[in-house]
């Protein structure tokens, strides 16, 4: 077996050990998030008595917040804190000793999870449109579009984690600085509200980060409302800080190999 | 890092308040002693609360529940509130200052007994938040993980920062009643900005009471179920 397909398997093995906690994660933590998401937005669009805001109309909010919960999963996997864990206990060793590289190792361990809850991204949405009355081919389209936006968007945030946890080699806990980055990128990347509703200069500023390009971007693809030059300029900026912040792990982990003691705490 | 998360929760409803005057009744002003009064909340949760609940799946799962079980004080109290937050505490300043502010920008009249009635349910309402959150902890008597139902909670959590008046029919029931995050910061702001009847403040006493009796009762269970590391 090639070693991809053996990580792979062994990952989603990982995934499956706890089917209580799978099947609770998977169904609970999505429904309640659209459940409340689509609470709030009803009663903002009922207190204003207005069909549309900002280009959305109620139904398509609705699918707005039906997306954000798997795209966030497909966005931040979940691997939070394992390789902090594993640099503070001395287990850091063995990827020392592995015959491929720990850079190639540790994206696709992430990338297992990020396309384990692509497959939630597929089954909502197929959902979404057959309870609507039935799915279009352009429908199926903007959904293939959409998960090629959610997996480049993941392969960016990984990079950005690993460059992240890797300061576990001089810090002993940066699992704060995870959760701090986490919520960055849920609010400026549009999983809390949709990009299109910041004012104008935080737009303006967004532009030149990475966040709206994590979350809202792939999520407007997938809903076939964004433009051209949208998917474009989306294109680029991922590879671009994808390239940024894998540069930036792979010169903490040159700089860091020669604090990592490899004895543990 | 909860400097951060007391920032996204602030942006939010201003950013939401561009577009609207209101949410669920409320103006941005009142929205803001809502949303101080659940950070508040959880400010108080983090500090007393959260790393003794955190640690508590661990030790029913090892058996080290033994060295608290055999102490002469409640073992629930003892576990629930053994370890202050120092690093929390900084963070409940934080929160203690956004509720002032939020109250001193208050421009409708309001009344000091309505806000120490308000104070009043928030220390409430940080005991039923408590509370929830151990009836996602003790199955771990039963189970091998409560991973899951700890998720479940956290993702829960977003219930007690939207005003409870979003929800509607059977939702509306479930946040007030059997998973009562709506009675947590919601109901109190409502009893301060707008009044509450006295059935809802009796509602919302009688739900605390009943959760509390129910964790008692359920606590007393898992111990039965408890197999220590020496046994």
């Amino acid at each position: 077996m090639k070693w991809w397909a053996f990580v792979i398997a062994s990952e989603m093995r990982k995934i499956l050990a706890f089917r209580f906690d799978f099947w609770v994660t998977f169904i609970g933590q999505s429904f309640i998030q659209i459940i409340i998401s689509i609470s709030l937005w009803k009663s903002i669009f009922e207190s204003r008595e207005s069909q549309e805001m900002m280009g959305y109309s109620l139904e398509s909010i609705v699918l707005y917040y039906l997306i954000v919960p798997v795209g966030s999963k497909m966005l931040t996997g979940e691997n939070i804190g394992f390789l902090s864990r594993e640099i503070y206990d001395g287990s850091f060793n063995r990827y020392l000793l592995y015959p491929i590289s720990f850079f190639q190792y540790k994206t696709l361990t992430y990338l297992t999870y990020s396309c384990f809850y692509g497959l939630q991204l597929v089954f909502i949405f197929l959902s979404y449109h057959i309870l609507s009355g039935g799915i279009q081919t352009e429908q199926l389209i903007n959904l293939l579009a959409g998960f090629v936006f959610f997996f480049m968007a993941s392969v960016t945030y990984s990079q950005l984690a690993l460059g992240i946890e890797l300061i576990s080699l001089w810090a002993d806990n940066i699992w704060s600085l995870m959760v701090m980055t986490r919520f960055l990128c849920f609010f400026f990347g549009g999983a809390y509200i949709p990009v299109d509703f910041f004012p104008q200069f935080m737009k303006d500023i967004l532009v030149f980060t990475p966040f709206p390009y994590l979350i809202n971007l792939p999520i407007k693809v997938t809903m076939g409302s964004a433009r051209m030059e949208d998917l474009f300029s989306g294109t680029i900026a991922l590879l671009v800080w994808t390239i940024l912040f894998h540069l930036g792990a792979r010169l903490l982990w040159k700089k860091g190999q020669h604090h990592y003691s490899g004895v543990g705490i | 890092m909860d400097i951060i998360y007391y920032f996204v929760n602030l942006a939010l409803f201003k950013i939401l308040f561009l577009h609207t005057d209101l949410i669920a009744g409320w103006t941005l002003e009142q929205m803001m002693i809502f949303v101080a009064s659940y950070l508040l909340v959880d400010a108080i949760n983090m500090t007393f609360f959260s790393t003794n609940l955190w640690w508590l799946p661990y030790y029913i799962n090892k058996g080290d529940l033994d060295y608290y079980l055999i102490r002469p004080v409640s073992a629930l109290f003892f576990l629930s509130v053994r370890e202050f937050s120092a690093n929390s505490f900084l963070n409940l300043i934080i929160a203690v200052f956004i509720f002032v502010y939020s109250i001193i920008n208050y421009t409708q009249p309001w009344e000091v007994e309505k806000l120490f009635g308000l104070i009043l349910l928030l220390i409430n309402g940080a005991f039923i938040y408590y509370l929830i959150q151990m009836l996602m902890i003790i199955p771990a008597f039963w189970t091998q993980s409560t991973r899951g139902f700890i998720d479940l909670f956290y993702t829960l959590g977003l219930a007690m920062e939207r005003p409870d008046r979003i929800f509607k029919g059977w939702i509306r029931i479930i946040f007030t009643t059997i998973l009562p995050f709506s009675l947590i910061a919601s109901f109190p702001a409502r009893y301060f900005i707008e009044g509450l009847e006295e059935l809802s403040l009796l509602h919302l006493l009688s739900v605390t009471l009943v959760l509390w009796i129910l964790i008692l009762s359920l606590w007393k269970k898992g111990l039965r179920n408890y197999s220590s590391a020496s046994s």
